[in-house]
């Protein structure tokens, strides 16, 4: 005698016999599991299961039964079903056939490692034939807007300039002003030691003006419009407004690539001497508050280090990250393609690689600017 | 010109390794409503991409009008009008801003004269015009499709493509629009080209079919179908929803 909750057991004649009982649902399957492996019907040629008090029965309680059917019948014994009301065998029924009709394919793991290789190499190919494609793609938008100035959406581009440029005042001026009051107290801790206090100036203004404030400047779009781009550009792929666009004759080249490049490339230089006044701004506060360097002695020394050409240094970087963030967030946003979950993984992708970008392209332009003295 | 408006010669698209047209030829006449069924991933959007420029095939050779597909052309045609699967209304612009665009793409005629036939339209596309004036994201399933609409029939098109029409419409809602086709077809003498699943439109409303199988298309007669012994053919003609739309159709 076994489990009582759910069945019995017991020899008859020549046949092993399981009469079930009570509720073989969803809710006792682990104790039905378990109950079922402990029965043993030792060197009897059959296996009966009979209805007898069964009270209810769902597919995870036939199927329960059903495998522990199987495992009878893998030791060569035959297994019959007594008693059952229709409905229950309808269950059983749709199981057995379910089990017999997905046959997995074999294992082949020699074959398998011979994919992971040949998977590897075909990736770095895909990856540069991908690269290749992605470069002439966006080439070929912008030289597209370069070509037909006229065409280029000019609402959709006025819109743009107001949510890229106009709209993150507040943020980038933010952000540069704490960094200014970084810059501020990281070179005073150090220059207090010399006594030369008014460096502060310099070295705010300096780093504000080369680096600081267009690379983060950058940066902030790159989190705020590349991500919309990739974004909204998807959306519009996956509700095939891409595809209406071009029925109508509208090149999305024109109307939704074209407006975005030309609006980042209006702002960003804007936003990088937004940055910069605020960096230099956050500077004065710090150092009229805390080293006795009073305002008029801060901008007059401002004056001194800050020539035309450090601006300009900083600033002829604006422009080409923009085309940056914006070429690598429309052309993500071009290839989102089938589902709401690639359009997550292009806009971070759009994000994260016009990060990247940023970085890269400011040391080569360090590089540059060192090698001629700059 | 001849009476066929669209034909297709030796079409192959393939992705990857899967072939998905190989070799489809297919031709479409003057007038009639042409349907295309096939199952999931037998190529039907491919194929209405093909037919629209909207993909380069690999190979084969596409006429529409006698002209080259209207995505590669200069300056595409307004012979065609499309409405899209999930309607592809532009989400920045109102139904009527919607209907307007293509119009003051393709004339120079006055704004007002626009809104009065953007409006004309949508009404033809069976809305009120206290529609005209909502964003798409404010319409249900059934209005997105007639907007839609409203937006292919903008331009006087002579062949309107449709992929999928009443897909995710209610029952009654998808007869309505059956019946708003075959009215447009009537009076505006349109061809139709319509990917559709629902086995009620191809009973009712086409008149030829294609069926995509192995990457051909099989053009016929829903009747010729229930004869041809293609296995999926036989299943699909044979489908139970299939027995009685066509039993509802003798009944009428």
């Amino acid at each position: 005698m076994a489990n009582v909750e759910f069945f019995t057991t017991g020899p008859r004649d020549d046949t092993f016999t399981v009469r079930l009982q009570g509720d073989w649902v969803f809710e006792n399957v682990e104790t039905l599991e378990q109950a079922l492996n402990e029965v043993q019907p030792g060197d009897l040629g059959a296996v009966e299961y009979s209805c007898g008090g069964l009270q209810n029965i769902d597919i995870a309680g036939a199927w329960i039964l059903f495998e522990s059917s199987k495992r009878f019948e893998e030791q060569g014994k035959q297994v019959d079903f007594v008693g059952f009301r229709a409905a229950h065998f309808k269950f059983l029924k749709q199981i057995t056939a379910i089990n017999t009709d997905g046959q997995m394919g074999l294992d082949a793991p020699l074959e398998e490692e011979l994919h992971g290789v040949t998977d590897a190499i075909a990736a770095v190919g895909r990856h540069v034939v991908d690269l290749v494609e992605d470069i002439g793609f966006i080439t070929h938008a912008i030289l597209d807007g370069i070509r037909r100035p006229s065409r280029i959406a000019l609402r959709e581009t006025i819109r743009q300039l107001d949510v890229t440029g106009l709209k993150a005042i507040p943020l980038v001026a933010l952000i540069a002003f704490l960094i200014g009051v970084i810059l501020a107290y990281q070179s005073a801790s150090q220059l207090e030691q010399f006594g030369a206090q008014i460096f502060v100036v310099d070295f705010v203004t300096d780093s504000m003006l080369r680096e600081m404030g267009v690379v983060l400047t950058a940066i902030m779009l790159a989190g705020r419009s590349g991500s919309a781009f990739a974004a909204q550009i998807g959306v519009m792929k996956l509700n095939e407004e891409v595809n209406a666009l071009r029925v109508l004759g509208l090149s999305p080249n024109l109307v939704l690539i074209a407006p975005r490049v030309v609006a980042l490339v209006i702002a960003m230089p804007l936003l990088t001497i937004v940055a910069n006044l605020a960096g230099i701004g956050g500077g004065l506060v710090i150092a009229s508050a805390t080293l006795d360097i009073s305002p008029a002695q801060y901008l007059n020394r401002v004056s001194e280090v800050a020539d035309l050409k450090t601006l300009f240094m900083g600033l002829a970087k604006a422009p080409v990250f923009a085309v940056l963030i914006a070429a690598v967030g429309t052309l993500r946003g071009m290839q989102v393609s089938s589902s709401s979950e690639d359009l997550g993984a292009k806009t971070t992708l759009a994000v994260v690689q016009s990060i990247v970008l940023i970085i890269v392209v400011d040391a080569i332009f360090a590089f540059f600017y060192s090698m001629f003295d700059l | 010109m001849s009476d066929v408006v669209v034909s297709v010669y030796n079409l192959v698209n393939q992705f990857g390794l899967q072939r998905v047209h190989d070799q489809l030829c297919l031709e479409i006449q003057r007038g009639e409503i042409f349907g295309i069924v096939g199952g999931s991933g037998s190529g039907k959007t491919v194929l209405l991409h093909s037919i629209l420029g909207l993909r380069h095939p690999q190979s084969g050779d596409i006429k529409v009008l006698d002209q080259k597909p209207m995505c590669f052309q200069r300056r595409p045609s307004r012979d065609i009008g499309v409405l899209f699967q999930g309607g592809a209304l532009f989400t920045a612009l109102t139904v009527r801003q919607n209907v307007e665009l293509p119009i003051a793409l393709h004339s120079k005629m006055p704004v007002s004269t626009r809104r009065k036939l953007a409006e004309l339209k949508i009404r033809m596309a069976g809305l009120s015009v206290s529609a005209a004036d909502k964003y798409p994201s404010e319409l249900s399933g059934g209005m997105i499709k007639r907007a839609a609409l409203a937006r292919a029939l903008a331009l006087e098109p002579k062949i309107l493509f449709l992929d999928e029409p009443t897909s995710g419409l209610d029952p009654v809602s998808a007869t309505d629009f059956d019946q708003l086709i075959e009215h447009l077809k009537q009076s505006l003498d349109l061809t139709v080209v319509m990917i559709t699943h629902d086995v009620d439109t191809l009973s009712q409303v086409c008149d030829r079919l294609a069926v995509l199988v192995n990457g051909k298309a099989k053009v016929g007669t829903v009747d010729s179908f229930l004869n041809d012994d293609t296995p999926w053919i036989q299943r699909y003609f044979h489908d139970p929803r299939m027995a009685r739309a066509l039993s509802g159709r003798i009944r009428e």
